[in-house]
């Protein structure tokens, strides 16, 4: 057996969003999973009774079997909360292509839930508390900010650089009805007026906290092709974790875990960087979206203060990235937000934010500060 | 150094077996970390067990207190009221000579005047009665 024995033979078949995402107060985690999943069935043309596989991202803070009964899924053949954090999408997707391709299950429903911006805002944690706060060191800003001004000084990149990633992004979530910054435009001198968070990042940096829920489902290639939507093909999947947190990074600025991941991916799919159509990057900062990038070998250390100048990687751009506005700018989903665009867009069902001729996009999640990495192929 | 032993509201680190032996030191005005008794290598932060070849065994050896900033970032507000009047303050990762990598606070100096690669080396900030913070300043 080899990866590549796996390339095609499973599809995302089903796309399950709630209807109210971003701001929504009073409304439970598990209350926007349940409304996603049902979504997702239903999109996929299927009922809830072929459902025989979970995994979930275990962000609803309950047991996977407690979240299985909630949804009325009694006679599951895999059942899994899975967390490498912003990973997670991306590396249960390729348990779920496994799982179906082996006959494990038949259709597994792949499940994120959340109410951080109105409930209680809990995602990391655990394990005594080391020095850091001691020091007024709180949370991913601050630990990606360490990042991202050892970048800056190796490459020259910075808020010049991050400004075309945050506003390319911005001018997708124009397009983008759903997208919680749809009515608001950013221009430089926005971007430029952002508080600054943790210097070098501003407000604009940072992605956003967001309520709702967002669900998908998959099969193999061979029952997709019965159901409701064009089956989206998961082509190449691929991991690479470099674990330690950023005070002890070698990695910071790059390579991380995307260079290995995406070989990996690419070697599954039979494909170079060059068939990617378009690009779904975790974006949890802005300069997530640089070092993945470089990581993934799209420019050279050093070329990112000129890869996103003019636009590239926005609306009309010729390297489009994070259509749906992303992280930043449409909503924090960890890696469901970046895989579900991808294949929506592959769907062809993206409205004015559709990209022509597209056939192959790469969709990454990233966790931790940089420690997690997983990598999706979609293909149709 | 400062002593500030009354009032520090600050969210101290908790002491564990493993690390109680480098806030021992620090309190004593020493930078030490574990050197592996089976392969000889540094190792931070505190472990039972090397983290490079699997030995059990180490001996805490005194660092020169040297080294240099590898990147950091100003903070100019903070929600935590503990952080009310420090503001705009300095988060770096120091690295010593010996390669140890280590959050700090950058002090002393004004936070646009901290540059990556920049000297600096260690001062003892005795904040409670447990707790001594390693910090660091420019070497003038």
């Amino acid at each position: 057996m080899d990866l590549r024995d796996f390339s095609d033979k499973a599809a995302i078949v089903g796309v399950g969003y709630t209807e109210k995402q971003g701001t929504v107060p009073g409304v439970n985690s598990m209350s926007f999973a349940q409304e996603a999943a049902k979504a997702a069935i239903e999109d996929a043309g299927l009922t809830k009774d072929d459902i025989d596989g979970l995994l979930i991202q275990p962000t609803l803070g309950q047991q996977s079997y407690t979240v299985a009964a909630k949804l009325g899924l009694d006679d599951l053949k895999l059942l899994a909360n899975e967390d490498v954090m912003g990973a997670t999408a991306p590396c249960i997707t390729a348990h779920a292509m496994f799982a179906v391709v082996t006959g494990q299950a038949n259709y597994v429903l792949c499940l994120y839930g959340t109410s951080d911006r109105s409930g209680r805002f809990g995602l990391m944690g655990g394990g005594p508390r080391g020095p850091g706060p001691a020091y007024g060191l709180f949370g991913a800003n601050m630990e990606y900010g360490l990042a991202a001004r050892r970048a800056m000084h190796e490459y020259g990149t910075g808020p010049d650089t991050w400004a075309e990633v945050a506003m390319a992004q911005r001018k997708w979530a124009n397009l983008n009805p759903r997208a919680t910054f749809y009515d608001k435009p950013m221009s430089k001198e926005d971007y430029l007026a952002e508080p600054w968070v943790a210097e070098p990042f501003r407000r604009a940096d940072c992605c956003l906290v967001s309520d709702g829920g967002r669900a998908y489902i998959v099969t193999t290639a061979e029952r997709a092709r019965d159901l409701k939507q064009p089956p989206v093909y998961i082509a190449g999947v691929g991991q690479s974790h470099h674990t330690p947190d950023v005070e002890q990074s070698t990695h910071m600025t790059g390579p991380t875990g995307a260079k290995a991941s995406g070989e990996m991916a690419l070697r599954m799919a039979d494909i170079t960087l060059a068939d990617i159509d378009g690009c779904e990057i975790y974006d949890c900062f802005t300069y997530t979206v640089e070092v993945t990038l470089q990581s993934y070998g799209f420019f050279q250390k050093g070329e990112g203060k000129d890869f996103f100048k003019n636009g590239r990687t926005g609306p009309g751009g010729e390297f489009p990235v994070n259509t749906s506005g992303g992280l930043l700018s449409e909503v924090y989903y960890m890696g469901f937000t970046p895989l579900t665009e991808g294949v929506m867009q592959l769907r062809g069902q993206c409205d004015k934010r559709q990209l022509e001729n597209v056939h192959h996009i790469l969709a990454s999640g990233n966790g931790g500060i940089l420690q997690t990495h997983g990598t999706v192929i979609l293909r149709r | 150094m400062t002593a500030r032993n009354q009032g520090f509201n600050k969210p101290l680190p908790a002491i564990t077996e493993e690390n109680k032996p480098f806030w021992d030191y620090t309190k004593q005005h020493e930078l030490r970390v574990q050197k592996c008794l089976g392969c000889g290598k540094l190792f931070y932060p505190p472990s039972g067990m090397c983290p490079h070849c699997y030995h059990m065994e180490s001996e805490w050896v005194k660092l020169s207190g040297r080294g240099k900033v590898y990147s950091y970032v100003i903070v100019r507000r903070s929600n935590n009221p503990a952080f009310a009047n420090d503001v705009p303050y300095v988060v770096s990762i120091i690295e010593t000579d010996e390669g140890i990598r280590y959050y700090s606070n950058v002090i002393d100096c004004k936070p646009e005047d901290v540059s990556i690669d920049m000297p600096v080396e260690v001062v003892f900030e005795d904040v409670t009665e447990e707790i001594t913070l390693p910090k660091f300043r420019p070497v003038t």
